[in-house]
């Protein structure tokens, strides 16, 4: 999440607001940050103020010193104590999501954003988050952690998100586990969501190499998720990360998902971030993307042939083969999305999905301009 | 040293003399070399090596939880025979049994275009419709079938308007499909299956001399494939789409060593698929054994060619289709399930499709009717104007001849490799060798079955890449 620094004053707890540069109607101004240029007058009402002036001055919650380019209407922030604004929804991006719970039943060896393990209830806060939100967004999704760990409370976000973004598209990622219930799996077709997709990741065909990679005994748990979710006709999609203990087998892989979840709409394969656990475990875990671009064709060639939609996400096009370079999409979310100084000027680089901001330091070493 | 893993049911046989083929009830199959298989029956493959990850994928084999592996079995199993939860949607009607072709092969007792002595009442039309809606299956396709139904035009407009009526209250998926020799379509005719989304099948042997050797008319101054030819024409002018009209070929004695031409005069004639058709044995060909039949073995060496062709034709850019390895690699290669009457476990007969003699007398297969020509009704289910839905399609009989037609547990398939691609025949069965169970080491369905399958198999196992894509593009 984008995040930028500014001073403070009168701010204890943390601020949760709506941006907005025009101003509101002095009754509905409470749930509303202002953001205004050189004025030494804070009006009264809003959650708080946010200014480009350094010194801010007054009795009322004010953030300052900041670039107010950074701000758009209707984008959705939290300012804390220690001055952090961290924006939680931004109008102009496409992937927009809640994030349910840190905490989560895996310990992925890869994991970009380790879980924690004690934390207090995030659903009050998530439920008035997505009240901010404008109405007309097209997509939303729902992360952590794992967000089934909330049990029920997945559903009230559902609805709460159903009732103020009607139009948006709603994107799970969970690893499935919890769907082996087949209630829970039913309650989530009962919140009759006509564009939802659950996005669950199979790293191996073997049951063992996948639960070594999770760090827990739940690949069959998955799978009896991902029958009772397709079962009760839930959209779902498959995300598989490349790293060195799962680029043998990704042929295999591909054959075994047509074999046992033909049902699925889609099969995602991944470059991996290397932050979090991926960058503590790089030495087990780095290949050079170059170096599995043979069985990364073939799986994806395999899943074609057979008629199922693939995709590589995080990928660099220089790096890939021609053959699939058009099932790469452009994933990575724009505040982490970086370019190096060799993409400059290289004719792809506009449909090109560029780098993980933490990929700076481990990428293919066959980066080049085309 | 010995590995911990248990070992799932599977059927195995040698392939080569290098190679064993192993295949489990799903379908899925792996090849092992001989010393693999041996270290691997006998626990002593390395459960971390790559080729026993390839058994546990295809869930052959597993070190986990057998419960687990049995369940994603389970799983598998259902859909592959799920067109079984459906019940009968193939329900052909006989109209008539005239029909103005006298082809070599015939099965039917024809009868002469003027000899109204074999056509259907309107009663026992009404009767075939409720019976047929009687039925549970959510898709009823009702295939017109003869003689030739075009003669009697009148009853298969009948029968289409009654179920159409029916079905504005039952709310089926109802289509329609009508089997002729084209010859005697007019426009109108065909406007009007076109508004009724009738599909028209029809038949097609090859080139003219040999199209006509085998399916004359019985006219013998109409020139048969000129006339057909003209007719297909007509129907894709109507229709405004070239897949409107599929063709069926059948080999006679006088189509070995011309599958090429065949091929080639389905290609001229604009049809993209063909399947490779050997002869039944019943009827009409059984007496006049020595004119039109052949031995199964030069069948299947035919059928190899026409196959290698059809595969150079879409390696040169056309794509065709041949019908049966279509069916057969859809078995083997992907996790669904294909209906096909002739070959399916439990057999198709009854629970699949059923046949409605112009008398209203009900059969489990078309073949079945032919037997009763020679007063053999074993495999009469009843008559619509007499017994009910539940009496013939829920009765005794059906039940018996379902219960010893699942290839499972027949001796001589249930430890075949090839079982899980494959089916019974019990009519054919009892025709040919006595009884529905049947004999497999003599049986020529058998023989020729298997031919193909290993055929399809090797080359699957060659992995030519442009020939699997070609498998591919044919399953879709």
């Amino acid at each position: 999440m984008k995040q930028i620094h500014a001073n403070i004053l009168n701010i204890e707890d943390t601020i949760l607001g709506k941006i907005t540069l025009t101003g509101k109607n002095i009754f509905g101004r409470k749930d509303y940050i202002l953001v205004q240029g050189e004025q030494e007058l804070c009006p009264s009402g809003y959650a708080a103020t946010i200014t480009n002036m350094v010194y801010i001055k007054g009795n009322r919650p004010i953030a300052g010193g900041v670039d107010l380019k950074e701000f758009h209407e209707g984008d959705v922030v939290t300012i804390n104590k220690e001055g952090e604004i961290t924006f939680l929804y931004e109008i102009e991006s496409t992937s927009n999501a809640i994030f349910a719970t840190g905490r989560c039943n895996h310990r992925c060896i890869m994991c970009p954003q380790p879980p924690v393990v004690h934390e207090e209830d995030m659903t009050p806060f998530n439920m008035k988050l997505i009240s901010l939100f404008d109405k007309k967004t097209k997509e939303v999704g729902i992360t952590g952690g794992e967000p089934t760990l909330i049990g029920d409370k997945l559903f009230d976000l559902i609805k709460q998100i159903k009732k103020y973004t009607p139009k948006a598209a709603i994107s799970i990622l969970s690893n499935g586990v919890k769907f082996a219930d087949r209630d829970y799996a039913m309650k989530l077709a009962l919140c009759n969501c006509y564009d939802l997709q659950i996005d669950i990741p199979i790293f191996s065909d073997v049951a063992e190499l996948h639960n070594e990679i999770v760090g827990a005994n739940t690949f069959y748990k998955t799978v009896q998720g991902l029958y009772n979710l397709a079962l009760f006709g839930t959209k779902i999609g498959i995300r598989v990360v490349i790293h060195k203990k799962t680029y043998k087998r990704l042929p295999q892989l591909a054959d075994y998902i047509y074999h046992n979840f033909p049902f699925v709409c889609n099969v995602a394969f991944m470059q991996m971030e290397t932050i979090g656990m991926a960058e503590e475990n790089i030495h087990d875990l780095w290949i050079d993307p170059y170096d599995y671009n043979k069985q990364l064709v073939e799986a994806i060639e395999i899943l074609r042939s057979r008629g199922m939609q693939a995709a590589i996400y995080n990928a660099q096009l220089c790096v890939l083969p021609e053959q699939i370079r058009d099932t790469a999409v452009q994933s990575i979310s724009e505040w982490k999305d970086i370019y190096l100084d060799t993409c400059e000027g290289c004719k792809l680089k506009e449909q090109c999905g560029g780098f993980f901001a933490s990929n700076k330091k481990y990428h293919s070493s066959h980066i080049k301009k085309i | 040293m010995k590995y911990e893993y248990t070992i799932l049911p599977f059927r195995f046989d040698h392939f080569s003399n290098e190679e064993y083929l192993l295949t489990n009830d799903v379908g899925e199959y792996i090849f092992l070399k001989n010393a693999d298989f041996e270290k691997f029956v006998t626990h002593e493959l390395d459960s971390k090596s790559d080729l026993f990850y390839d058994l546990a994928s295809k869930q052959i084999a597993t070190t986990d939880k057998v419960e687990d592996v049995v369940k994603m079995l389970a799983t598998k199993f259902r859909t592959k025979k799920s067109i079984l939860r459906d019940f009968t949607s193939l329900h052909m009607v006989v109209p008539t049994l005239r029909c103005n072709s006298s082809c070599i092969y015939c099965q039917v007792k024809r009868h002469e275009k003027s000899d109204h002595s074999a056509d259907m009442t309107k009663k026992t039309a009404k009767n075939i419709v409720k019976c047929i809606f009687d039925g549970p299956s959510p898709y009823i396709k009702i295939e017109f079938q003869g003689g030739d139904p075009s003669i009697d035009f009148e009853m298969v407009k009948y029968i289409i308007e009654e179920a159409e009526w029916v079905n504005l209250f039952k709310k089926r998926d109802l289509s329609f499909v009508i089997c002729t020799n084209l010859t005697l379509l007019t426009p109108d005719m065909v406007k009007y299956l076109k508004k009724h989304k009738c599909d028209i099948s029809t038949s097609l042997d090859g080139p003219k001399d040999l199209h006509d050797t085998n399916r004359p008319l019985q006219d013998k101054k109409l020139d048969h494939h000129e006339i057909f030819e003209k007719n297909v024409k007509m129907v894709r002018d109507i229709w405004g789409d070239a897949d409107c009209v599929s063709a069926l070929m059948t080999t006679s004695k006088y189509s070995l060593g011309r599958y090429k031409e065949i091929i080639d005069e389905y290609i001229r004639l604009g049809f993209n698929n063909i399947f490779l058709r050997s002869l039944n044995p019943y009827g009409f060909a059984s007496e006049y054994k020595e004119k039109v039949a052949y031995p199964i073995e030069e069948f299947i060496e035919n059928f190899k060619e026409g196959l290698d062709y059809i595969i150079e034709i879409n390696k040169k850019g056309t794509f065709f289709v041949e019908g049966f390895a279509a069916l057969l690699l859809k078995r083997i290669l992907t996790p669904f399930a294909t209906g096909f009457v002739d070959l399916q476990s439990p057999a198709g007969v009854g629970i699949a499709g059923a046949i409605y003699d112009y008398d209203g007398s009900v059969y489990v297969a078309d073949e079945g009717r032919m037997l009763a020509r020679f007063k053999n009704y074993y495999f009469k289910l009843g008559n619509v104007n007499e017994n009910t839905f539940q009496e013939m399609f829920n009765g005794k009989l059906l039940h018996e001849i379902i219960e010893n037609s699942c290839t499972e547990c027949l001796p001589g398939c249930a430890d075949c490799v090839f079982q899980p691609y494959c089916g019974a025949d019990p009519v054919r069965n009892y025709s040919v060798q006595g009884d529905v169970v049947g004999h497999r080491p003599t049986n020529e369905m058998c023989i020729k079955t298997k031919a193909i399958i290993h055929y399809l198999m090797e080359k699957l196992h060659e992995g030519d890449p442009e020939t699997i894509k070609i498998f591919w593009s044919w399953i879709k």
